[in-house]
């Protein structure tokens, strides 16, 4: 009962380790899409968690309700309205994203947008005020001031990033629905591990999890020097 | 102690009167005529008139809860409130909020606790000069300067979460001095500071003064309260009184 399993992580160690050129397509597939994913996602959702987190407006508790809620979106969910608006005759049609790189690309945009506005947010109000106030009073414009206490946040700035990039590379559900699933286009680490275990054939899956799994490892690793970093400085204050 | 301290801070205010042309000393710097203040429904204070002149130095004394510091916060643009009129170095300032350029640049506020931005001393005390784009080597050897006076230059290379609370005030007081601003606003510079630390960030006020800032100082501090030459005002049940 057990052999197959072992037979095939030691197959998946022999393709991860020989350069198995498909699989080392998907991955790179994945790693190109999240990452341009997250880079077009992280300015807007920075900029509007800082705002959130700074400024006293109209409709700002249900701004912050909004992005809290879309942190526990199903991704799926995503993958279907984005697939609507990208499908043929959809309001996006003409553009033939669907079943595309730049079709996942908008999708992994969409996922992190949250992730990274919810957790900017936090950590944007987690920050002392007298730091805005000191920028203020030393005559710092409102960007200035928006540089310095991201700066000063730059912890919790850049969790928020290698949250979104986890929630991106770990998504399946968009990816399958707007990208396809198509081998060598648009077939990314999740999907592939779907459809290869659908099909009875471990090896891949167990390679591509692998891999997965190390880059949460990487990820979290950073995350707790990072955050043991932040704690440190906290403590010194 | 505290003679040393009356002789140097009148000693300052002195020779600034020597110094300076009849016509030049105790001239009008910042004149608020009506000022209320508001948290919800209780009104904090309602002052009628706040007269600040050049080369002034001023405290600001008054119980715990009186609004010493948020009279000092509205006057350096970080509180709003409900002011008639104001008065900037003979202009009359028409809009108050947003809070004036000319205003932001003159006046500096220094909080009760400072904080020092996760960077380097030299770059806390260069801070506002890099905002007003200064070249590189004018703010070197200003920062310079003033790391020597506030006495804090072997502490170039620390970091600035590490230094105790007498540091801290004393680097603040350098990142605002360097901007040589005409009206600093002190928020109790000398409360939870004490022995040394203390007398080391006193002994720096006067010479604010001197380097043609105003100075507004909130405090509890008798050695400020009882200085000789410096004017007194009181926040008591939501009034100003002037001494």
């Amino acid at each position: 009962m057990a052999l197959p399993m072992v037979d095939a992580t030691l197959h998946a160690f022999v393709l991860l380790f020989t350069g198995d050129p498909d699989l080392w397509r998907i991955i790179w597939v994945s790693l190109k899409t999240s990452v341009i994913g997250l880079l077009l996602a992280a300015p807007p959702a920075i900029l509007l968690g800082y705002f959130i987190a700074m400024y006293r407006f109209r409709g700002r508790r249900i701004a912050i309700w909004l992005a809290q809620a879309a942190l526990s979106l199903p991704t799926v969910l995503i993958g279907l309205l984005l697939y609507l608006l990208l499908s043929r005759r959809g309001p996006l049609g003409d553009l033939q994203w669907l079943f595309s790189q730049p079709g996942i690309v908008v999708g992994q945009c969409v996922v992190a947008l949250p992730v990274l506005l919810a957790f900017t947010l936090a950590a944007v109000q987690a920050l002392d005020p007298r730091y805005a106030e000191t920028a203020i009073a030393l005559g710092a414009s409102r960007w200035q001031v928006m540089a310095r206490m991201l700066y000063e946040g730059r912890f919790g700035v850049m969790a928020a990033v290698l949250s979104g990039f986890g929630r991106v590379i770990s998504e399946v559900g968009c990816a399958l629905m707007v990208g396809g699933n198509i081998e060598g286009q648009t077939r990314t680490i999740t999907t592939a591990i779907a459809l290869e275990t659908s099909k009875g054939e471990f090896a891949q899956g167990i390679a591509l999890g692998i891999v997965l799994v190390t880059i949460a490892l990487l990820m979290n690793g950073a995350l707790m020097l990072l955050q043991g970093d932040a704690h440190a400085a906290r403590e010194r204050a | 102690m505290s003679f040393t301290i009356h002789t140097s801070i009148s000693a300052a205010v002195y020779e600034n009167e020597n110094v300076k042309p009849r016509d030049e000393r105790r001239r009008a710097l910042l004149g608020v005529r009506g000022l209320r203040k508001r948290h919800g429904e209780r009104l904090l204070f309602d002052i009628d008139v706040i007269d600040i002149a050049t080369h002034g130095a001023y405290v600001l004394t008054g119980v715990n809860g009186a609004g010493k510091s948020t009279l000092l916060r509205v006057l350096g643009g970080l509180e709003r409130a409900e002011i008639d009129s104001l008065r900037f170095e003979g202009q009359d300032v028409l809009r108050v909020h947003p809070y004036p350029r000319a205003l932001r640049k003159a006046i500096v506020y220094v909080h009760q606790h400072p904080i020092l931005f996760s960077t380097s001393v030299p770059h806390n005390i260069g801070y506002g000069l890099e905002l007003r784009r200064l070249p590189k080597e004018a703010i070197a050897g200003t920062v310079e300067a003033a790391m020597a006076w506030a006495g804090v230059t072997h502490l170039r290379d620390s970091d600035p979460a590490k230094l105790s609370g007498g540091e801290r005030q004393r680097v603040a007081l350098a990142r605002a001095k360097v901007l040589q601003p005409r009206l600093l606003l002190l928020d109790e510079p000398t409360s939870n500071l004490d022995g040394q630390a203390r007398e080391q960030v006193i002994e720096l006020i006067p010479t604010l003064v001197e380097a043609g800032s105003s100075v507004v100082i909130a405090c509890h501090d008798r050695d400020l309260i009882g200085l000789p030459g410096v004017q007194r005002f009181k926040l008591r049940d939501g009034h100003l009184e002037v001494r």
